[in-house]
């Protein structure tokens, strides 16, 4: 994210303040101090990384806890982390869609292998969680550079289309030929997740406040894949990758023409990508315990895109609010109480919601905090 | 042993023949235009140099390496980069990221397995990029994202792209088309200066007479394809099938 500090929209700004200082009073001064070096401290992996902890620790006391908020939103412990689950997805698919420019619609296949891959290897390999994701994302990445290699030989709505054809291909295969693998249209059922290091059973509660915060042990597992998710991304883009994806995504010509194998990089978005997809995948079936043959369905790619969208193209952390959004309209307010009576249309209130985000917030619900952001601080400096 | 040479480069779309055997040769430090009517093959012939297109028939050979079976990729690792006729700049980034991607692509080739290394590990491109950004003086405006920028100013960020992948070997298609008369000075001058600080070769496609004779050490004249006449610019502008070329010499 640090290639956003560089934001145009910010830079002219910080450079009025400089001049304001000088006349400004001494409140104003703490102000713009205060202001300057968070905007210096925001974008540095230490601050991302524990940002994202506390977030992390945070939000199920808050979602599924807290006196008013819980209330307010409806929310529980399991939805909390399949709120996380669904975050790993997307943020590994905005490197490909916000950062490279490439909308694929076959990442279900990605998502869908790594959740098998688990589930299978939960049940014939190893009950250790840490191993069932090892697999999980060691099996995704294989299938990536393949589905990868074949699709992007086209760019544009041909690889959104090769992408979709490929992963239906593998849908169909699941369904059937591979039913006596993947158990068909009952899903794959033989899950068996043992103990995180033998000792601590996913499924209860971690001690004292702890517990109260964070909840139980599975949370913590996939909050931990979260954390280390966030720091991967913000890393690959502060490396030369980050400002490639960006250069392919403006004009690909002109990458290729300054001397950068522009293919190889795409195909790196796209592994890392499917890494990420892969990983969640893994963290679906420990969280569900259970892989319904509908993760390899075309439904699930088009709900990825969806939420990146909604949370932001382009942010390291808005498809995480995207996802969360996403998941919330699908499970609280197609539940029930209170919202009973718009329970039936909640596919619709997904629609409006989506609608009024792309076209009021281009930026998705990251960008209008961002907004919001910059607002308040040119308000404070103006007092 | 020169620069670049091609040796025989036929380009054919259909029937039309658009480079007829064109045999070339630049060497080290030339500035050498090549000029010719409309449709006379000047972008063709640069585009199969960079390997946008692939030749019918003939060979490239730059450094001494034929580059014919090369991506455009390797082509711009090896030195030759190019200006594109209308501005190719990364529009949503700023000045500075600009240059920058173009600094990186020279210092770090054309892919390696590093996206865990943190990219103020390659301490040569912001050097490179603030280098290439002053020389193009548009260093004060790097915090600029390029789509805000004036034509003018495009097209030097363009140049400054080009630049900043530390060609040997600069071909510049139309540099100064659609400027008005003070950037077309400006650029120029810009042109001039980079040739004599950086040591560059450049091949350039012009149309303006003018920049083309005050610049050039050589001319070559291109018209359907063919080249027609090759020499100074004192030689060029006394050759009749130049000035029948282009209709009478009107520009001349």
């Amino acid at each position: 994210m640090s290639d956003e500090s560089a934001n145009p929209t910010d830079a002219p700004e910080t450079e009025a303040d400089g001049g304001k200082t000088l006349g400004g009073s001494a409140s104003e001064n703490t102000v713009t101090r205060l202001r300057t070096r968070w905007e210096g401290a925001r974008d540095r992996e230490v601050t991302v990384i524990g940002l994202t902890i506390v977030g992390v620790a945070v939000f199920p006391y808050l979602f599924a806890r807290a006196p008013v908020v819980s209330d307010l939103l409806q929310g529980y412990q399991e939805l909390a982390s399949l709120m996380l689950v669904w975050g790993i997805f997307a943020i590994g698919f905005d490197i490909l869609l916000g950062r490279t420019g490439l909308l694929s619609f076959g990442h279900a296949a990605l998502w869908g292998t790594g959740a098998y891959a688990a589930g299978w290897a939960s049940a014939n390999i190893t009950e250790f969680p840490l191993l069932v994701v090892l697999i999980g994302v060691s099996v995704t990445v294989v299938l990536s550079v393949v589905l990868g290699f074949l699709s992007l030989r086209r760019g544009g709505i041909y690889f959104a289309i090769l992408t979709l054809a490929f992963a239906q291909m593998i849908y169909y295969m699941a369904s059937a030929p591979l039913s006596f693998i993947t158990g068909g249209d009952n899903g794959f059922t033989g899950v068996e997740i043992g103990s995180f290091l033998g000792v601590f059973d996913l499924g209860t509660e971690l001690p004292s406040i702890a517990g109260t915060l964070i909840g139980t042990w599975r949370y913590a597992f996939i909050g931990a894949f979260l954390v280390f998710s966030v720091a991967a991304i913000h890393r690959v883009l502060n490396s030369p990758y980050g400002i490639v994806f960006r250069a392919i995504r403006e004009n690909e010509q002109r990458a290729q023409f300054v001397g950068f194998n522009v293919w190889r990089y795409k195909l790196a978005a796209f592994v890392l990508s499917g890494t990420f997809a892969g990983l969640a995948g893994a963290l679906f079936t420990i969280h569900g315990q259970y892989v319904p043959l509908s993760s390899l369905y075309w439904q699930t790619s088009g709900e990825v895109v969806i939420m990146t969208v909604l949370g932001g193209v382009g942010s390291l952390l808005g498809p995480l609010f995207g996802a969360g959004i996403y998941l919330w309209v699908e499970y609280i307010v197609s539940g029930g109480y209170p919202f009973e009576w718009i329970a039936p249309y909640w596919l619709l209130v997904l629609g409006l919601v989506f609608v009024s985000v792309v076209v009021l917030f281009p930026e998705g619900v990251w960008g209008l905090v961002g907004d919001l952001r910059r607002r308040v601080a040119t308000r404070l400096e103006e007092q | 042993m020169a620069l670049l040479e091609t040796q025989g480069l036929t380009k054919r779309f259909g029937g039309l023949t658009a480079t007829d055997d064109v045999n070339l040769a630049v060497e080290e430090g030339e500035v050498v235009s090549v000029i010719g009517p409309n449709g006379a093959g000047k972008t063709t012939l640069i585009n199969q140099i960079t390997r946008l297109l692939d030749p019918s028939e003939g060979d490239i050979v730059f450094k001494g390496e034929s580059i014919v079976e090369a991506e455009p990729h390797e082509v711009a690792q090896r030195g030759v980069s190019k200006s594109f006729q209308t501005a190719s700049i990364f529009p949503d980034l700023t000045v500075e990221q600009n240059a920058e991607i173009a600094a990186l692509g020279a210092e770090h080739g054309s892919f390696r397995l590093n996206f865990f290394r943190h990219r103020n590990q390659y301490p040569g491109v912001s050097e490179g990029t603030r280098k290439t950004l002053e020389a193009v003086s548009l260093w004060q405006k790097r915090n600029t994202p390029a789509s805000d920028l004036p034509y003018g100013d495009k097209r030097r960020l363009e140049i400054g792209i080009a630049l900043a992948s530390e060609p040997d070997l600069l071909l510049m298609d139309e540099p100064t088309a659609g400027m008005s008369p003070e950037e077309t000075n400006a650029t120029v001058s810009l042109v001039e200066t980079v040739k004599e600080e950086l040591g560059l070769t450049l091949v350039l496609i012009e149309h303006d007479m003018e920049i083309v004779f005050g610049i050039s050490d050589r001319i070559i004249v291109l018209n359907r394809g063919r080249v027609i006449a090759e020499g100074t610019p004192e030689e060029i502008q006394g050759d009749p099938d130049v000035q029948e070329a282009y209709l009478g010499g009107a520009d001349l």
